[in-house]
Parts: C-alpha cells; structure tokens; sequence
C-alpha cells in the first residue's frame, strides 16, 4: 500500500461519505482526547515533566549507541538472547528462525507496531506457521484481513454487527452483536486454547530499560503477558529508538504515556521482562529474545528529521488531529496513521511512496500541543513538503503550476493579463460561481473550487465605486 | 560487517555530547496512601476491602472464596503468606501451592477459580499492585485464573511508579507486573468490557500490618 497525493485524496473522500465510520472516529478520538486532557490535569506540575521527558528523549537519542550497548549488555546478562535486524526483512528472517529451530507451528501475539510494519505474520503464515493476533481489535482486523485504523485502537472502523458476524465465521457460535460482552467472552475463550497450545509468543516492546536490560509491555487486556509467560519461547521486535537509560526514565515515560494515550494514570498491565525464567521460578518462558529492529531508523539521527524517534507510539496525536478525524488511519496507506504517521511512513518507506502524507494536514499545530515529547511534527511535515520540491518528487505539471503562478503573482502587470486569460478559460467549467473540476483533480467531488470573479476588486477599487457605496465616510 | 556494528557504527557517526537529566522527583503528597490506593483501585473497577490485621485479612480471604463459590485455588507461595499451610486454614478448597505442589501448574491455573498471591510493593497514585516473579511465585497463578485475589500489607504502599523507582534497589526477577485492575478491553465500537484476557475480577484485601 501506498499514500500519494491522489491515494490518500481519494481515500479520503471515501471515508468522509461513509457515516458509520465518521461517527466511530469521531466517538473513539473525541474519548481519547478527552480522557487525555482530564487525567494529565490530574498530574502536578505536568507541563514542566513534560518538558523533562523531551530532555530524556533528545538526550537518549544523541548518545543512542552507547544507551543501545549497555541495554545488550544488561539483557544478555539476564540470560536475554538480543539480535539486531537493519531491515524489516532481516527481522522477519531472525523470528522465523526462531520459530523453525522450535518446530513451532502456532505463534500467539500482543499487540505490536513494529511487527505491522514488518509484515511479519506474511512471512510466518508463508513459512506455514500460524500467527494468532489476541489483542482483540487485532484479532478482528486480522479476522478482516484489515490494517489497524488507530494506533491504539486498531478495529475503530469495526461495527459490532461485522465482528460478530466475523466471530460466527471463525468459531462456528452464535452470538448475538448487541451482546459486546458475549463477544468478549467467545474471544476470551477461543483465544486462551490459543494462548495454552502456542509454541511461541511474540510481542512488541514499549521501553527497553537499558540500566537492566528489562522490557516494558503495556496493556489493558492482559494478552501480552499471556503471550510472554504462557509459551515457552518469547520474541520482542522493538524499534531502537524505544530506549529509556534509566528506571527514573522509564517511569516518567510511563506516567505519560497512558495518560496522553488512553487517558489512564497507567494501562491495567505494566509487564516487566527481565530475561527468561530462572532456574527456581516458579514458571515462565525458557527463552527470551529481543529484536532491535532498524529498518530506516538510525539514517534519521543527526538530521533534521531526528526528532521523529522521539515518538512514544501514544496516539495522541491521532485523536487531536482534524485531518486524522475526518480521513481515518486506512488513508495513510501504512500502520503509522494521522500526524505522526504523516512524517514516520515518507521517511522509513519513501517519500516517493508516500508523497500525500506530507499534505495530509492543515498544520493547525494541534498535534505538537498534545505530543507528550513535544515533538514538532508540523516543522517535520514542512520539510518533508521542501524535500518533495527539491528530490522532484511531485507530478511535473504540479511543480509547473507552482511556479507560473509565483511567477505570475509577483509581476502585477502579467498578473492581471493572467487572471483575465483564466476569466475567459474558465468559463466552460463555471458555474454559480464555482468551477467543475474533474475528479482527478478534485476527487469526491465534496467541496468545489471557487471560480474568478467577473471582475477583479482592483478593477472595482480603481472604478470609484466603492467611495459612494461608503455612505460619504472620508 | 554484522547488522548490529552496521547499525552502531551508523548511530556512533552521528552521536552527540548530551546531558542526561537526572531524575524527575514525585511532587505527590497523598496525606493517606491507603485510602488513595482503595478510591483509585476501586474506581478502576477492582474491589478493595480493608483489614484492621492479618488475621483478619486471613477471615476476610475466606469468607471471598466462599462467596466466590471457588473450588480450585492457585496460590503463590510468598509473604505474607509464605510457609502457611493453607489446607489446614481453608480446608473447603482444593489448592495448589507455586514452587511445592506436585503436577503441572499451567493445567491447575488453567482450570483453577481464583489465583491467590501476595505483593511485593504497592502504588497508592495509581492502584496498582506489584509482583515479581521468583520460587514459589507463579505469573500464570495470577493471570489464568478468572478472579485474582491479592492480600497486600499497607506498610508496601509508596506513592507512585516515580517514587517507587527511585527507591528500586538490586537486579529485578525475570518477570515484574504492575496490576492496577482487571482486565480490560473497549475494542467492539469503543464499549468497556471486563475481562477479556486476564482476571475478570481483581480483589485486594488491603490490611494493616
């Protein structure tokens, strides 16, 4: 999938007439976003630690090496088998060797990010292992066959009425859609047999500790400590820029993070994983590893585009953002949707491919004010929007225009001969004073450009006219 | 070169000289850490009842499981209930102790009714419950069950996840999880349901020692 300008347009358009979906968007951000405001008001002193965690983050990543070393050293202390993946392709190879050494047939997951971005259950389902989604909103896009939407709620485009139907299809129970906590309960139960007959679990990963070489897994439904206790193997696939040095980093990323995300003080699970089972434990995986995966990351230290690695994956930004609230996360043509999706999807998957997303917002700002780090994705979009200009990357004819138009407004003389040339060329597509565009230009149709007035207010201002409409003011 | 000298290398041609800054001190001052931890856990649709002591603690941990109708019990086997014979204190239900009990743990939690552990710190900020795994300190006991069942002394409450890392000491166990009520979803068109995944209910008996 991919995100052109005319993709992500058109997509768009699609999702703003379909008013089931508009109302699931705007339910879902509107109870975000406000869970949000309330539960970091509760927090003294908020904005000052928030000015504190974008020191931590912009710290961590300038000295990112040396924090990356010391987390390898720590976790393989604990008996932590880390590998190191540049490409998502890689880090798919490293799981699915895992996997095969293990003769494992059946993989259950936590929810993850980083495993969406690598396609990794493709890769597993071709090597003829299953891999079995339990977060429930995975496990139902995964049922569709769908992307996630939202970063944090992956099945928002889902009504109860698909995903009972879907839940009927798979396990072959009845179960009536007005019934969510039936549906619940059919998942619970389909799963946990999932859960107990997996040979392996894989997981993402919130924060690597590097002082102790621990992962931090964060969760409401308790999926992801079933998948990192109940198999006997567990592979993390974490992006490298998820590193806290200390525990006194880690926790105030963890005081922010559900907050700014779901609007809890903290997720009902914050699972600790410090190595595989000991040897007197009671019970616990008998290996760990953890995947740092690269895939584009590192390339963006050191330039202007670092600050990017500074984002939590809250989704904050998401639920703020008005173009993520009308064109939904399927627009975006990747898992990274809204603002932060916008900058992270032209950077790690190409500009080229992605080439809409940087237009993809009205640079309200909004997205900056709730970002827990602060980060400046609007300056970020900005420059994405100049590297287009400068790597060539937009249509010609729309550079083209560009600069006839900058060319034409800066020379007053041509820019009157110039509109009067459009007055006369607009008039087989205007109407009522808008023109009619063709939908390649304007697709869905949904607003109408306004066409040039007949004439211009110049031309009014020099006629006189407007001084005995002014009631004789001077 | 490997991937991961390719990776550092790349990372190591662009570090930068920068001052970490030091940690972020709790402005927090509950004046009753118990009674922040019952109102947030209880709001956070767990169930806290309070104990005058232990031994009471111990009456109330019976009358739940009789009210629960539990048969089978998973308990781990840690202060404040380390070394205890629980047969002999509860003989109305069939138990199985982490660490000590013959057969395999993962089909008794499977198929047991309550997990029954203690804690190792509290939060009272949050509700939150922590426990580290260790020798006769199961994590399935506590997340296969449908109901989880804590008894945790007040004199482990602190104020938060801040100043409970500040006061962190030595190498944690494998395994570490702050519970802070059960289990969760709101995946089907944004509506709350309870228990999902891991413990339907989540009950503390929260006493003073």
């Amino acid at each position: 999938m991919t995100a052109t300008m005319h993709e992500f347009r058109h997509s768009a358009f699609v999702a703003i007439e379909d008013i089931q979906l508009q109302s699931a968007i705007e339910g879902a951000t509107h109870k975000f976003g406000s869970g949000r405001t309330a539960a970091l008001a509760e927090v003294p002193d908020v904005e000052p630690m928030r000015d504190h965690f974008k020191k931590i983050r912009s710290a961590t990543l300038s000295q990112l090496a040396t924090h990356l070393e010391t987390f390898e050293k720590n976790a393989t202390a604990a008996g932590t088998q880390v590998h190191w993946a540049a490409t998502g392709d890689d880090a798919c190879r490293i799981v699915l060797d895992i996997a095969q050494r293990h003769g494992v047939k059946l993989v259950t997951k936590s929810k993850s990010m980083a495993t969406e971005e690598i396609h990794l259950n493709q890769v597993l389902s071709q090597a003829g292992i299953e891999p079995v989604e339990t977060d429930l909103g995975e496990w139902i896009i995964q049922l569709a066959g769908d992307p996630p939407s939202h970063i944090i709620a992956p099945a928002i485009h889902k009504t109860r009425h698909q995903i009972a139907e879907m839940f009927t299809k798979e396990t072959g129970q009845q179960v009536s859609a007005d019934d969510i906590p039936g549906l619940t309960e059919l998942a619970r139960q389909t799963l946990r047999q999932k859960f107990l007959a997996s040979g392996m679990g894989i997981s993402g990963g919130n924060i690597m500790v590097a002082e102790t070489g621990s992962l931090v897994l964060v969760m409401n439904e308790g999926n992801g400590r079933l998948v990192t206790s109940t198999p006997p193997v567990h592979v993390a696939v974490v992006g490298l820029e998820k590193l806290a040095p200390t525990w006194d980093d880690a926790a105030v990323w963890l005081s922010l993070l559900a907050r700014s995300s779901t609007g809890q003080a903290l997720t009902i699970y914050t699972n600790i994983i410090t190595g595989p089972a000991r040897a007197d434990d009671a019970d616990g995986p008998q290996e760990v590893h953890i995947v740092i995966l690269d895939n584009g990351r590192s390339k963006l230290i050191g330039t202007k585009y670092e600050e990017v690695l500074q984002c939590i994956r809250c989704g904050a930004c998401l639920n703020a953002c008005p173009v993520y609230r009308e064109a939904g996360g399927h627009a975006y043509g990747n898992p990274y949707s809204g603002p932060i999706g916008a900058v992270i999807a032209p950077l790690l998957f190409g500009l080229d491919k992605y080439s809409g997303l940087p237009h993809a917002s009205s640079l309200c700002g909004a997205c900056k004010d709730v970002c827990p780090a602060r980060i400046d994705l609007p300056r970020m979009l900005l420059e994405l929007r100049a590297d287009e200009v400068e790597q060539r990357v937009l249509p010609w004819w729309e550079s083209m225009t560009e600069r006839a138009a900058a060319f034409g407004i800066a020379n007053p003389s041509l820019f009157k001969y110039g509109t009067a040339l459009v007055r006369q060329l607009q008039k087989p597509i205007a109407k009522q004073g808008s023109l009619n565009l063709p939908s390649k230009l304007n697709p869905g149709q949904a607003r109408k450009s306004p066409a040039l007035a007949k004439r211009s207010f110049h031309d009014i201002w020099q006629s006189g006219e407007l001084d005995n409409a002014n009631g004789g003011e001077q | 070169m490997s991937a991961r000298d390719q990776i550092l290398s790349q990372l190591k041609r662009n570090e930068q000289p920068a001052e970490h800054p030091g940690p972020w001190r709790s402005r927090r001052n509950f004046a009753d850490l118990a009674e922040r931890f019952t109102d947030t856990l209880n709001a956070g649709k767990g169930e806290v009842f309070r104990a005058a002591s232990y031994e009471e603690a111990l009456d109330q941990i019976d009358t739940i499981l009789h009210e629960l109708q539990a048969k089978r019990v998973v308990v781990n086997d840690t202060a404040p209930l380390e070394g205890m014979d629980v047969k002999e204190r509860w003989p109305d239900f069939e138990w199985f102790t982490a660490g000590k009990s013959e057969g395999d743990i993962k089909s008794f939690c499977a198929d047991a009714d309550v997990g029954l552990s203690g804690a190792d710190a509290a939060l009272a900020e949050t509700g939150s419950v922590i426990i580290s795994s260790g020798p006769g300190k199961s994590r399935l006991a506590t997340l296969l069950p449908p109901v989880h069942l804590a008894i945790v002394p007040t004199s482990i409450l602190t104020s938060d996840i801040l100043t409970w890392t500040a006061a962190r000491q030595g190498k944690p166990g494998a395994n570490m999880v702050l519970v802070s009520g059960p289990s969760k979803t709101a995946d089907i068109e944004q509506v709350l349901a309870i228990g999902v995944h891991g413990p339907k209910r989540f009950i503390v008996v929260l006493y003073d020692d």
